[in-house]
């Protein structure tokens, strides 16, 4: 599903944030990305999304050169891509309904077929009681699985997460993280960004840890004690 | 089928099969929707900032309204120029001493030239009687014993005849025998034409100026509109939004300026005609009998909210473009 091969990253004037990377995510597969502030999980996580390119080596999705789609393509990417952000970027006029629904608007499914689907996420995040609400009078955990419904909706090939439990409470925090295992087991690839390794530690799934934009560890699920 | 959720919690949400959103080939359906959701969402958005538009397609009204009553003056004073224009004769005197018999063929000769409409001769007695019906002058004609009147011929060009044709006219007269002199008001109906040129010309630099300072209010408003909503773009972008998709409600805000400054501006102009009309109405009594308002015609006023849409969404077409180029 995701290879990266030899790839780096240098920000315009700045450091190396990824220092030849290489490593396979398989199909179906759920992964963490963890590491210090700093380390470059993030950079990893948008040169997926191609909200950034690498400076150097090769990433591969589904068997297809990311190098290869050029600015008209990124739309059709991203479309195929569930991303869950940390500040979890929802459109604070419209409500909850609409910022899920956005996707589908935008890949242009049918009004009737996107509310169902939109129902259906909801109610899997807990949240279908909340839908004509705004965002704003939801609180953190409720607006993070607010994102998660909308990365899921369209049913994406891959799910990417940056720090999806950054600002939420532990116990919340395990509950969205179960959610996301829930999405790997009906084949879903997952990538998640945390710094939170005891929580990490908890839902025994690869690790891959960073330090200084290298890849200094690889621990696979069974592994993870 | 009872109503069946998409996601049935006792089945898996993502099942592998149906991966992304399959939407059964609709592109047209789904392209006429957002179309109408565009629209629709920048309408709602323009009239939720009441003054903030007002005041924008005010602007943009005043700019378009501006040549359009240029044009308006500018028909009037040329269709009252024909008129008066079409009552303007070139007086022919001819020569004391020169007879009536003479007078009649000089007239049916010049019947016959192309460039003239009629020809009516005056005798020397029928000058004599217009004379005396001008206040102040019976007392003195009584005292003359002879009628030192010529005969004159007085020559209506034809209407279509324009300022350069009557002058030859006027020269080609000038050189017949037994003519003394012609009187023409030549100069004036030059000058006149001249100065329409002029207007016109001025009235084409003028629209195209404020069609520009349309453009740009058009586009300076769309810019700062999509400056305060560059978050809501960038959430757009992530979840995969193409740039014409993010663009639409933009390219659709400036239509709708467009639009109702036109329809503003068209309103403005029919408020100069009525405001113009009593006036005009006046003047032409005064000069030329009967003469109306040039109105503007519907089909020009229709076609400014057209033409003001195509500019607003020109406008705004250029500013997206050019702000949402760095958006990726
Ligand atoms: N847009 C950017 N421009 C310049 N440097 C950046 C940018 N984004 C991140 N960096 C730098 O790259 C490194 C990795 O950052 P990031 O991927 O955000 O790490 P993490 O998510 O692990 O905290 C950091 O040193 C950071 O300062
Ligand atoms: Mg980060």
């Amino acid at each position: 599903m995701i290879r990266f091969d030899q790839v780096s990253k240098r920000y315009e004037g700045g450091h190396e944030a990824l220092s030849q990377l290489s490593f396979e995510v398989a199909a179906g597969e759920m992964a963490f990305v963890t590491g210090h502030s700093g380390a470059g999980k993030s950079t990893l996580l948008k040169l997926l999304g191609l909200i950034e390119r690498p400076s150097h080596g090769v990433i591969t999705l589904e068997g297809q050169n990311m190098a290869k789609i050029g600015r008209g393509g990124i739309p059709k990417l991203r479309r195929r891509l569930g991303m869950v952000f940390q500040d979890h970027r929802l459109l604070m006029d419209r409500t909850v309904f609409a910022n899920v629904e956005l996707p589908l608007m935008i890949g242009g499914m049918a009004p009737n077929e996107r509310a169902k689907r939109v129902r259906a996420a909801l109610e899997k995040v807990g949240l279908l009681s909340y839908e004509r609400q705004l965002p704003a009078t939801l609180s953190a955990g409720e607006q993070q699985r607010v994102g998660i419904a909308r990365a899921i909706v369209a049913k994406p090939m891959l799910l990417i997460a940056d720090e999806p439990t950054g600002n939420l409470d532990p116990t919340l925090a395990v509950e969205i993280m179960s959610l996301f295992a829930e999405f790997q087991s009906v084949g879903t690839t997952v990538l998640i960004a945390s710094h939170d390794l005891p929580l990490i530690k908890k839902m025994k799934k690869r690790v891959i840890v960073l330090d200084h934009g290298r890849l200094v560890a690889d621990v696979a699920a069974q592994e993870v004690l | 089928m009872s109503t069946q959720p998409e996601f049935p919690m006792e089945s898996p949400l993502l099942s592998d099969q149906s991966r992304g959103i399959r939407t059964k080939a609709r592109p047209v359906a789904s392209w006429r929707e957002h179309h109408g959701w565009s629209a629709a969402a920048s309408l709602r958005r323009l009239m939720s900032r009441p003054v903030g538009t007002l005041l924008t397609v005010a602007v943009m009204a005043i700019a378009l309204a501006l040549p359009l009553t240029f044009y308006l003056l500018l028909g009037n004073v040329q269709k009252m120029g024909e008129a008066l224009g079409q009552n303007q004769t070139v007086s022919v005197f001819l020569q004391p001493g020169q007879s009536g018999s003479s007078a009649d063929l000089m007239a049916k000769k010049l019947r016959d030239r192309a460039d003239v409409a009629s020809v009516k001769v005056k005798t020397p007695d029928q000058g004599m009687d217009e004379l005396a019906k001008m206040q102040g002058f019976s007392g003195a004609l009584h005292t003359l014993d002879a009628n030192p009147l010529p005969f004159v011929l007085e020559v209506l060009p034809r209407t279509d005849v324009n300022a350069d044709g009557v002058d030859r006219l006027v020269a080609d007269m000038r050189g017949l025998q037994g003519v003394d002199q012609v009187q023409d008001s030549g100069t004036w109906r030059q000058r006149l034409e001249a100065l329409l040129g002029v207007g016109e010309r001025a009235v084409l630099i003028l629209a195209g100026l404020l069609a520009v300072a349309v453009l740009l209010v058009v586009g300076n408003t769309v810019r700062v509109d999509i400056a305060s909503r560059s978050e809501e773009i960038g959430v757009l972008m992530l979840v995969g939004a193409s740039r014409a998709f993010v663009r639409r409600p933009y390219l659709y805000a400036g239509i709708w300026y467009g639009l109702f400054a036109g329809v503003l501006a068209a309103g403005f102009a029919v408020l100069v005609e009525l405001a113009l009309a009593e006036p005009v109405a006046k003047l032409g009594q005064a000069y030329a009998g009967k003469l109306q308002i040039d109105v503007l015609p519907p089909w020009l006023l229709a076609s400014v909210p057209v033409a003001a849409a195509f500019l607003g969404w020109l406008g705004a077409r250029l500013v997206s473009a050019w702000q949402l180029r760095k958006a990726a």
